[in-house]
């Protein structure tokens, strides 16, 4: 397929992203997060900082100490006012935007709080991942909920869309939470090591990327699942398009796109996009609409249409000067937020 | 991975040893020495360590198997996070100490600086180094896995507390040590006392150094177990032993140059030949002579005398099949007793049989590429789990550089080493673990060569 690719792009040349801005932090960008209002971009530094830009200008709101030891995780309360963060000092922050202050200061429950995920709805849950603790946060920080330990720390958290459903994943398999309940509600076992779990859109899929070079489906209706070989490296990166359709993820150079439509992706065959010339770090479709962001450790930046196993291609590109580490969509998908392994953190327009 | 990479490569030394045995000491030692390195420790428990520059992280021993259900491919969880983490650091550590409980086993530590590309490109395992406890040790060698597996991870041992124990424990525990890893280098401490280039930085060349043949323990099936050089006078000295867990025992007296160690270690290859001639059978009262002879003494009676025929003044070695305290051996001149001047013990605990054993192969030659892949191959998937550590030097027909590897259980880290230029091309590797079939392995190895 990669010839395919390459004689693709031999005749579609991408066209160059756009640099709107471009700003650096202390340190590797470990974490990026839009506001859902789309007039922040937070950034969070591995060294600690967390600091708030303006989305539209290289402006910086706030400037936040973060963690001490290193900042793990961020993530927007979905009314875009509190941005939680987490980190190697075992806390969870919730930093006010109005004040500038850190209002709340909460007990992750382990050395490091790893994972952040606000859920949706009128009244946001926070939950927080630290070791094996996973624990639920209302919007002024009140603890709602402690769950059982989980059996090996916690690799990854997301909630269900739209629904009060949290999902985990640990060594040993998938776990479901939800709010009411004080114990897990459903398990999906596998004795394996996941490092992120991602729902597909619709809720149907439960997609996970593995340390042994796979990719594992959960089909939420049977709980079946599905693994996906013949990756060249541990799988970190995933994401679902807005249709529930495509599951594209990483591991190695190339972007490989699972088709999800019809039966489903078994015995398929992926799309696979190249042009990364080192391992990728992310890959992220658009919030709606249809395009695929990839950036990679050569520093690269990608966006591909996907229009079947031959026709897909790279529409835009540019190169950073140091490896992507994180890179994100505005709300209204017309910008992209890269950051890099040297603190660089810069918005693209595609146009 | 190329080799401009290897540069960038941050080496961790792993800290393994039973809960007294003094790793808490040597780390201190480490990170209070004028080195000029900035080093991160990762360790289980908070001690009483840190130092201004250093950062000293708390770590949860959590394991997990790789893939479903191997139980070879289990690493640690907590250190993938903490390591994948410390890297991303501009601030970057010069090293990396991974401190583990006493009770650890070695295994998924080691394995994790193994288990993917991103950590194989950053870290390098520069050496697993283990603190003995001389003294308590016993209580544990022969009933804890994991003390064994240790030293048989380790490709530093450190002999500490030697102080409180005789010279003569010492050599029989080293030379225990050494019969399960025939490849770590020894040093003997107290108070964890030890030059820092013994211990950090010593991966590189210390796969040259390990594998030098040392003709101990590369070829450690000797036919005897004792050898000691007396002084003895010109006339009939008494050899007198009690009945002992044989009807007979071989031996060997030699004259030799002077009574020093390296006498004794030049007398060793000529007895080895002499042991496989054929054996002269003495009786009790018979009289022994220095002779390139093997006699075989016979013990049947409750106290056993021979004499011993000396007619010129010197040097004599005597080698004997075992060693000579299981049946009581004294050597007696004019009513006294003579004790030997130097000492060597050649298969230490021989009916102790340990299951964890070094198995050491060098042979000139190129190997095959596509033969050696497959039988290291097929030997990891097959004895993976047996094989706790190996390395190598290996001559790659058609090659120009010399292939260096190491592994742990079935990972493995493989690469071109510097050119062989006008040196003469060989092998040599060796493999550390349990219920290894020498001849099985030296056999497949060579059907290897080109």
């Amino acid at each position: 397929m990669s010839r395919l690719n390459n004689l693709n792009r031999r005749f579609f040349q991408p066209s160059q992203l756009h640099e709107n801005w471009t700003a650096t932090i202390s340190d590797h960008v470990i974490d990026l997060a839009w506001s859902p209002d789309g007039r922040y971009i937070a950034a969070a530094s591995v060294h600690g900082p967390v600091t708030i830009f303006e989305g539209q200008r290289q402006s910086v709101i706030h400037a936040f100490e973060g963690h001490e030891f290193g900042t793990m995780s961020i993530a927007w309360r979905p009314d875009s006012k509190v941005l939680a963060s987490a980190g190697q000092d075992g806390e969870i922050r919730l930093w006010d935007m109005t004040s500038g202050e850190a209002t709340y200061s909460l007990d992750g429950g382990a050395a490091w709080v790893e994972h952040l995920a606000w859920s949706g709805g009128n009244e946001p849950v926070l939950a927080s991942a630290a070791g094996r603790k996973l624990k639920l946060w209302n919007v002024v920080g009140d603890l709602i909920c402690e769950y059982p330990d989980h059996q090996s720390t916690v690799a990854g958290i997301q909630w269900k869309p739209d629904v009060m459903q949290l999902a985990s994943i640990a060594y040993g398999g998938v776990s479901l939470w939800d709010p009411q309940h004080s114990e897990v509600v459903r398990r999906l076992e596998w004795k394996g090591s996941s490092l992120l779990i991602v729902w597909s859109p619709d809720g149907k899929y439960i997609a996970t990327g593995d340390q042994d070079s796979t990719v594992h489906f959960w089909i939420m209706s049977t709980g079946e699942d599905l693994q996906m070989y013949g990756y060249q490296t541990k799988v970190r990166e995933l994401s679902w398009d807005a249709t529930s359709r495509y599951l594209a993820t990483g591991g190695g150079e190339e972007v490989t796109v699972w088709d999800c439509s019809g039966r489903g992706p078994a015995g398929t065959k992926p799309i696979s996009l190249s042009g990364h010339q080192d391992l990728l770090s992310v890959v992220r479709f658009q919030h709606r609409g249809e395009l695929l962001a990839s950036g990679g450790g050569d520093g690269r930046v990608y966006v591909w249409k996907l229009r079947g196993n031959l026709r897909s291609m790279a529409v835009h590109a540019t190169t950073l000067a140091a490896g992507v580490t994180n890179l994100v969509w505005s709300p209204n998908d017309q910008y992209i937020a890269v950051g890099d392994e040297s603190g660089g953190v810069s918005v693209f327009s595609l146009s | 991975m190329n080799t401009s990479m290897l540069h960038n490569q941050v080496p961790v030394t792993v800290l393994t040893g039973f809960l007294g045995s003094g790793k808490t000491t040597l780390l201190n030692r480490i990170l209070t020495e004028n080195h000029g390195k900035r080093i991160a420790v990762i360790e289980n428990e908070f001690g009483e360590i840190g130092v201004d520059n250093d950062l000293v992280i708390g770590a949860e021993e959590e394991i997990f198997e790789m893939n479903n259900g191997c139980i070879c491919c289990t690493v640690r969880g907590d250190l993938i996070r903490i390591l994948g983490n410390l890297m991303k650091r501009r601030d970057k550590f010069d090293y990396i100490m991974v401190e583990t409980t006493g009770l650890a086993d070695p295994g998924p530590v080691a394995q994790t600086f193994f288990m993917d590309v991103e950590m194989q490109e950053k870290l390098q395992l520069d050496s697993v180094t283990t603190l003995v406890d001389a003294k308590h040790i016993w209580q544990h060698i022969d009933d804890s896995d994991e003390a064994r597996e240790q030293i048989a991870f380790a490709d530093v041992i450190l002999l500490n507390k030697i102080d409180l124990v005789s010279k003569g424990e010492l050599e029989q525990l080293e030379a225990r040590i050494r019969n399960m890893n025939a490849a770590a280098k020894i040093y003997r401490t107290e108070n964890a006392v030890v030059e820092m280039d013994k211990i950090l930085n010593v991966g590189g060349f210390d796969l040259d150094r390990a594998l030098e043949v040392d003709p101990q323990f590369m070829e450690p099936e000797y036919p005897f177990e004792w050898g000691g050089v007396y002084d003895l006078s010109i006339g009939t000295h008494e050899l007198i032993l009690q009945e002992g867990p044989d009807p007979t025992m071989k031996v060997a007296l030699v004259p030799v140059n002077d009574s020093t160690d390296e006498d004794l270690g030049t007398a060793v290859e000529p007895v080895v030949m002499v042991f496989s001639d054929d054996e002269h059978e003495l009786s009790a009262g018979g009289t022994l002579q220095p002779s390139g002879q093997l006699i075989a003494l016979e013990l049947t009676a409750d106290e056993l005398r021979f004499d011993v025929q000396i007619d010129r003044p010197g040097a004599y070695a005597l080698f004997t099949e075992h060693h000579p305290d299981e049946f009581r051996a004294q050597l007696i001149s004019s009513g006294a007793l003579v004790k030997p001047a130097v000492e060597r013990e050649f298969k230490p605990d021989h009916e102790h049989d340990d299951e964890v054993t070094s198995v050491g192969i060098t042979t000139p030659g190129d190997l095959d590429a596509d033969r050696l892949n497959d039988w290291i191959g097929d030997l990891l998937q097959t004895k993976g789990v047996d094989i706790f550590r190996m390395k190598g030097i290996l001559s790659i027909k058609g090659q120009p550089n010399r292939f260096v590897f190491q592994g742990v259980h079935m990972l493995f880290d493989g690469r071109p080493d510097r050119p062989w230029g006008g040196e003469p091309r060989y092998n040599s590797l060796i493999f550390i673990g349990r219920n290894l079939d020498r001849t099985e392995l030296t056999e497949g190895f060579e059907s290897c060569l080109a």
